[in-house]
């Protein structure tokens, strides 16, 4: 078996378009069956022209609730990406850290965001 | 029933307000007869017909028959060339200066369907105006997450509607899409108990970080995007869902309550085409840092 995994998420999704959550989960069940398994990845973007966060947080961001952030860091490596698209996919991973670190953080950022309201509305 | 609707409609708070009052008339009709009467209308902002699209959609599911009469020449043309008017019995017309993006309903499992919309009817076309490599991804994306968002979030069984217009001489393109679905503010209250108003609740959903999203996948960050690339862009997005009305322009933010709700989400952007920002980033990230 080799040691080093190469998925494409062009010939998954089968479009430069990775667009859709649910073409975001397909690449994360394949990443799932690989970490799963302690074996590391390398994730190509090769030809995608366009990414959303939709996509992203379903095919990478859904790790986190999964994996340890060491594990991901030690297992997963990219290619071929373009320098914004790794700026939102810094954003889709810093997002999940939150998202998963924290179960109190939601209630936290309401407040912050609403101020009194917020706390009147959640009473 | 006869409804007519006033001189003009923009996409503007006036204009969405005119169409929520249509809406609130003739909601409740079942098996009736509705006509919609344009003899008063002058002008008619093509990426409005999502909005109104959506809403005769709504009403024909109630098993209603829809009639638009007395459509003046020149809104008549504008919205045939678009194909609005083909869902109601007039034929599409040629677009000769190819500036209409055509009016279109999507379910949504049609993601695909929808991506080979864009790519056809806005990406490739060589009628766009001279939009920059970079402001094209940037504004491709920003479609894509407004779609995402009403496939995620909208739980829409009627459909998802987009229409737009190019304007090459104001170097603008508007680009809208409606669903008709459970809106943000009912969406807010399912997920986290929050009762807010509709204009509070959009205001919440457009802040960073800020998610109705719920079990393992994390989300929470479409809507800051497109409100970030529109700032940088000067351009314009708008959010009307339930009764609540939204706009950011350049950096200002005007929320209102509308006096009668949209029985959905409508997201409407104004891009400005001549923007020439390359949208390369300043920052330095590597790969190898990420995760």
């Amino acid at each position: 078996m080799p040691e080093n995994l190469e998925l494409s998420i062009y010939e998954i999704v089968g479009s430069p378009l990775a667009v859709a959550s649910n073409d975001g989960q397909k690449v994360f069940d394949r990443l799932q069956t690989a970490l799963n398994e302690k074996r590391s990845v390398t994730l190509s973007f090769h030809n995608i022209t366009t990414l959303t966060s939709a996509f992203l947080n379903a095919a990478i961001g859904q790790l986190y609730g999964l994996f340890s952030e060491a594990q991901i860091r030690d297992s997963l490596n990219l290619q071929d990406i373009e320098p914004d698209d790794l700026e939102l996919l810094k954003r889709v991973v810093d997002t999940a850290k939150l998202y998963f670190r924290d179960p109190q953080r939601f209630k936290q950022v309401l407040r912050e965001t609403l101020g009194d309201e917020g706390d009147a509305t959640q009473s | 029933m006869k409804y007519s609707l006033p001189s003009t409609i923009r996409h503007n708070q006036s204009g969405f307000a005119t169409l929520m009052r249509f809406y609130a008339q003739t909601k409740a009709a079942l098996l009736d007869d509705i006509e919609v009467d344009f003899k008063a209308v002058t002008w008619f902002d093509a990426d409005m017909c999502a909005v109104l699209g959506a809403m005769l959609y709504g009403l024909g599911k109630r098993v209603n028959t829809i009639r638009l009469t007395h459509i003046q020449q020149n809104v008549e043309a504008v919205l045939s060339k678009n194909g609005f008017l083909s869902n109601y019995g007039r034929e599409k017309i040629p677009d000769t200066w190819g500036t209409t993006i055509p009016y279109q309903r999507f379910e949504v499992k049609d993601d695909r369907y929808f991506a080979a919309y864009i790519e056809s009817e806005i990406m490739q076309r060589s009628e766009l105006p001279g939009m920059s490599p970079g402001l094209k991804k940037k504004f491709r994306e920003s479609i894509f997450e407004i779609f995402s968002n009403a496939v995620l979030h909208s739980r829409t069984e009627l459909g998802i509607f987009s229409c737009g217009q190019f304007f090459p001489a104001k170097h603008r393109l508007d680009f809208m899409v409606a669903d008709l679905g459970i809106g943000i503010r009912q969406n807010v209250k399912d997920n986290t108990g929050l009762d807010l108003t509709a204009e509070k609740a959009i205001e919440w959903a457009t802040e960073g970080h800020n998610t109705t999203k719920r079990g393992p996948i994390p989300g929470g960050l479409g809507l800051k995007l497109l409100g970030e690339f529109i700032e940088l862009n000067r351009g314009q997005i708008q959010i009307v869902s339930d009764a609540g009305y939204w706009c950011r322009n350049d950096a200002k933010i005007s929320i209102y309550q509308l006096e009668h709700a949209f029985p959905g989400t409508v997201v409407s952007l104004e891009i400005n085409t001549a923007d020439t920002r390359s949208y390369a980033l300043s920052s330095e990230l590597s790969a190898e840092n990420i995760f």
